[in-house]
């Protein structure tokens, strides 16, 4: 018995979700002792909707993950059964891993990482915090204990007040076969913390060898050597098949004859349901001419006898979801492990956390994952790596460390969720990022690395490792700048639409080793390709970021200040802009302007009467 | 509430005889003063309202209104028609001015959506091209072009978000929507092209400077001629040339008919120079107003019949002779100098960009071509960018527009 149960921690997770297990491993890792509460030890990162992880701009995010520090994608690679590239011929900076994942290894995986870090994890329900907003000091178990610690990460995902819907059946749970946390919730807004209420779905379960494989399209891996942490070795092998099939007019016909039946349009969920991944119900009235929708059939787990149909969200009553799955080509005696259904849940309100995660209203109470407002295995893990450092770097007396929209999906996602909210579950995507060609897979791991060093979360070994990769990037871009080929620099070359990092790797003489050196290339090869969009994009944000923090609301009158022209100072006294920022949006505000503008400010002449 | 801008009025169609007329007001007080001119009950013409009365006892007419934000310009509007006799419209603009109004300039309308963001430089570069069209071809305000790139935008995000689990369109057709917008964007071009003001170089100096020679030499040899239109300035002459592929309207300056020109004279050019516009300054003496030597990068001073014995070339100035054709290329490289900003060139960046775009979407990289579609919407809201070929644009309008 090497670890003993305290009753005191530094750092205390509620919730053994993806964002919980990170939360409790970055506490860890920057050295605090940490627990991490969940009501069952075999469902730690249990992946409640389709088995796979990734996916554009979240595979990207995985990678970040990994770049900080995280344990997402290591275990992502570990328990993978196949990987696909998305969007392969759609640009490099909008690549997207993904991987079917064995949901039972992923779990037991995930639990020896909590282990290894030195987690110490409680079974238990959490029912109340206790102590004062300003400053929680423990919280109450269902069996009557108390955890004190010092700082605190709430990583409950869509259990808070959890309601499930099937038909006309509603009943209270977290997720299928889990409790609901009411208590909790009723706790929270008790202390007058600002909640809204999301909903979700998810797709029916199918026995495998009760479907006509013949009848479906076979989908394999893509043969592409790919692993999502730089820690993983190898490519990952193809363990599994998965199948693709489409609804028929018989499908869509089904669910139209029978949305009265579904709890999502009789008016009984009252909670905003993500548009982007949408239940089935959704599709077929948002796009009702459309037939054909593609449904995946992926499985649970290597050798699983139980296949997940991805696409086909749907909480209608279990025997019309019998008609609909039994109306797919290949499905006509489809045995139903699991009906699909809705939940509907509680998540914080916008306003109510800031760039660190942490609650407005506490000094030591931080947020992560669903209950931020984010949907999705890879968003939550992210956040909650960074609540997770942001509550271990509080408890020792370290500077709070907020991610930059500009170099991390992290950082565009946080800043999306403190600044302009969200008004349904938020999923990244990568038309979020203003500097998307420069927010590929290929490099997360050095756009995030001083953020890594800046939160704490980066063991002395990844670093190495990673100075390691550095050395390799900085050889490979001087070998690249220093060559001409025929009267062109090799840099050149690289910008041209149809050179790929092999044709390069040809030009200078060099053969990558391994998966990591030819990786590094290719981040090299575009970052060249990409460097001038890159640069104005930076420095565009680096101007709004500098505008954006100053207020105009010392200026009464613009005819007073007589540097800036006319025309400026007519449309501004017309518009009353707010910031700099909003200033410059202004078509007849010039750059000139601006500038006069901030010399303006800055010579103090405006008075300051009042 | 927004701050408005001084109330303008201007009337809008032709002044000839017609059907009906249409005075146009905008900006701080509209709808109070014609609801004072026609009697009516204060707030009777606040908001999007229509009135048929007398004003002022000059014409029984309509009045029509649109509040702040909803109107064409942004501002507080109200529309007259009226009849259509030139001298109703008079009077009408007449009575205006006692009550405050001022007579509105070429475009000021225009520019004042302009200004408030109710067109963009996009649109008022679609409206500038619209009206100089005598077919009046196309329909809307809104330009076709700022619409057709927002939905350009929306597919590609599409197909790059969304092709997993929804039908979008295909790589095929994201290559074909851009050859589309190009094909239009390179239309509008020309179009624009035909009519636009176009940046002038004003040749000046002392009689006998050599002006003319330079004029002739630069019209005659290393130019292209465009057009002739006949003198717009007192004495001298204005021709259009084609300089490395780029239109200029080129002036032998007032002055070279006799008169001396003076630092005054000059200064009144420099003044009304727009940025692209150029000063060749002429003096064989190399002597000039002080003004010119302010180091403008606009301004060339030239020491002319550099080939004359006689004359000293002092420091700063270019020696040009246009007998030897000493210094001629430096002119010409001074007057092509500068990327001319101008609504066409303005549009074939765009056309370029466009290319560009094109041959990523080609080379399977929607990633790069959608950055690139979005540089283009940037580049023309940027006011920065685009604000001079807008200006000059504007200047060309209608009053009443
Ligand atoms: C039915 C359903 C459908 C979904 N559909 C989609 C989808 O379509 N698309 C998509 O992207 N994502 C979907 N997901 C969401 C995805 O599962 C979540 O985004 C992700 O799991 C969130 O991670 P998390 O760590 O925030 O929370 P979870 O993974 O939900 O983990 C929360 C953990 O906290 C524990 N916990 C809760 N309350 C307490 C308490 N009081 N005390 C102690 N422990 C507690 C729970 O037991 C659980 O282990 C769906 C989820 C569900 C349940």
């Amino acid at each position: 018995m090497r670890r003993k149960v305290k009753d005191a921690y530094q750092v205390l997770v509620i919730g053994g979700g993806h964002a919980g297990v990170e939360a409790a491993v970055a506490a860890a890792v920057i050295g605090c002792s940490t627990v991490l509460i969940t009501p069952s030890i075999t469902r730690i990162s249990l992946m409640s909707c389709n088995p796979a992880i990734g996916g554009i701009a979240k595979g990207t995010l995985v990678r970040e993950i990994d770049g900080l520090g995280g344990v997402a994608a290591e275990s992502a690679d570990h328990t993978a059964l196949q990987f696909r590239m998305l969007n392969m011929k759609k640009g490099p900076a909008v690549w997207g891993p993904r991987v079917q994942s064995d949901v039972e290894e992923y779990c037991l995986t995930q639990r020896e990482k909590l282990r290894t870090a030195g987690v110490h994890i409680i079974q238990g329900m959490v029912v109340k915090l206790v102590g004062p907003n300003s400053r929680i000091e423990g919280v109450l178990l269902s069996n009557g204990r108390v955890i004190n610690a010092e700082a605190f990460v709430l990583a409950t995902g869509t259990f808070l007040n959890g309601m499930l819907h099937r038909g006309k059946d509603t009943w209270p749970g977290g997720r299928r076969g889990d409790n609901s946390a009411i208590a909790l919730e009723k706790d929270l807004k008790q202390r007058m913390f600002h909640v809204k209420r999301f909903k979700t779905g998810t797709s029916p379960r199918v026995v495998r060898n009760s479907i006509d494989n013949s009848l479906l399209e076979k989908q394999v891996s893509h043969d592409v050597k790919f692993r999502f942490s730089w820690s993983t070795k190898s490519g990952i092998e193809n363990r599994e098949t998965c199948w693709l099939t489409r609804t028929t007019g018989e499908t869509e016909r089904i669910v139209k004859e029978n949305l009265r039946q579904s709890p999502l349009y009789s008016g009984r969920i009252s909670g905003k349901g993500p548009r982007y991944c949408p239940s089935f119900e959704d599709k077929v009235t948002k796009f009702p001419d459309r037939k054909g929708h593609p449904i995946h059939l992926e499985p649970m787990g290597k050798s699983s006898r139980i296949m997940y149909l991805n696409g086909l969200s749907t909480s209608l009553p279990q025997a019309i979801q019998e008609k609909i799955v039994r109306s797919l080509p290949g499905f006509k005696n489809a045995v139903i492990t699991a009906y699909g259904y809705s939940v509907e849940y509680s998540c914080f309100e916008t306003g109510e956390f800031d760039g660190a995660l942490k609650l407005r209203d506490s000094e030591n109470l931080y947020v992560s994952g669903q209950i931020l407002g984010t949907s999705g295995y890879e968003e939550a893990a992210a956040t909650g790596l960074l609540a997770g450092a942001s509550a271990a770097r509080k408890t020792l007396g370290m500077r709070r460390v907020v991610p930059e929209r500009i170099s991390s999906y992290l950082g565009v996602m946080v800043n999306d969720l403190v600044t302009k909210g969200t008004e349904e579950p938020y999923r990244l995507f990568s038309s979020r990022s203003e500097n998307r060609l420069n927010l590929r897979q290929d490099n997360a791991d050095r756009r995030v690395y001083s953020l890594g060093c800046a939160l704490g979360t980066l063991s002395d070994e990844k670093k190495k490792a990673y100075g390691k990769r550095e050395r390799k990037y900085i050889f490979l871009r001087k070998e690249i700048s220093g060559r001409r080929l025929q009267g062109k620099s090799v840099e050149e070359i690289c910008r041209r639409p149809e050179v790929s990092p092999d044709d390069i790797a040809g030009i200078i003489g060099f053969s990558p080793q391994d998966i990591n050196e030819k990786e590094i290339l290719n981040s090299v090869v575009l970052d060249i390709k990409y460097a001038g969009y890159v640069k104005r994009a930076e420095k565009r944000h680096r101007i709004r970021k500098r505008y954006g923090m100053v207020s105009l609301s010392v200026i009464d009158d613009y005819d007073a200040v007589q540097t800036i022209t006319i025309e400026a100072r007519e449309a501004l006294n017309r518009r009353r802009p707010e910031t700099l920022s909003d200033a410059e949006a202004i078509p007849a505000v010039r750059q000139a302007d601006m500038d006069a503008l901030v010399l303006h400010l800055m010579s103090g002449s405006v008075s300051r009467e009042t | 509430m927004e701050q408005q801008s001084d109330l303008i009025a201007a009337l809008a169609t032709p002044e000839a005889v017609s059907a009906i007329s249409l005075v146009r007001l905008s900006g701080k007080g509209a709808s109070a003063t014609v609801e004072k001119l026609m009697k009516l009950k204060p707030g009777r013409l606040t908001g999007r309202k229509r009135v048929v009365g007398d004003l002022a006892g000059i014409d029984y007419l309509v009045a029509i209104s649109w509040p702040c934000g909803k109107s064409y310009t942004g501002e507080e509007m109200v529309d007259l028609m009226c009849h259509g006799s030139p001298g109703t419209a008079r009077r009408i603009l007449e009575e205006l001015e006692r009550n405050g109004a001022r007579l509105a300039v070429a475009g000021e309308f225009t520019r004042r959506a302009w200004m408030n963001g109710r067109l963009t430089s996009l649109d008022v570069l679609t409206l500038y091209a619209k009206y100089k069209e005598e077919t009046g071809a196309g329909a809307g305000v809104r330009s076709d072009l700022s619409s057709e790139l927002s939905e350009l935008t929306s597919e590609i995000e599409g197909l790059i978000e969304f092709s997993e689990d929804h039908e979008v369109s295909e790589e095929e057709q994201i290559a074909f929507l851009l050859k589309r917008t190009l094909s239009r964007t390179q239309a509008l071009a020309i179009k624009v092209k035909s009519a636009e003001v176009l940046p002038r170089v004003f040749l000046m100096g002392p009689v006998n400077a050599g002006k003319s020679t330079l004029f002739n030499k630069l019209y005659g040899e290393e130019t292209v001629l465009v057009s002739s239109i006949p003198g717009t300035t007192r004495d001298g002459a204005t021709r259009t040339i084609s300089i490395s592929g780029r239109n200029v309207e080129i002036s032998d300056s007032p002055g070279s008919g006799g008169e001396t020109l003076d630092g005054k004279a000059l200064e009144l050019a420099v003044g009304s120079l727009k940025n692209s516009d150029r000063i060749v300054w002429m003096d064989p003496l190399c002597a000039s107003p002080s003004v010119a030597l302010s180091g403008s990068r606009q301004i060339l001073t030239v020491c002319s019949l550099s080939d004359r014995r006689e004359t000293e070339v002092i420091e700063g100035w270019l020696p040009v002779s246009s007998i030897t054709g000493q210094g001629i290329e430096k002119v010409i490289e001074f007057i092509t100098a500068t990327e001319i900003e101008s609504p066409s060139w303005r549009l074939e960046r765009m056309a370029d960009l466009l290319q560009e775009a094109i041959f990523a979407s080609e080379s399977q990289d929607i990633a790069l071509a959608a950055e690139i579609v979005s540089e283009i919407l940037r580049e023309a809201e940027e006011p920065e960018r685009c604000g001079e070929a807008v200006e000059r644009a504007l200047e060309r309008f209608c009053v009443g527009k």
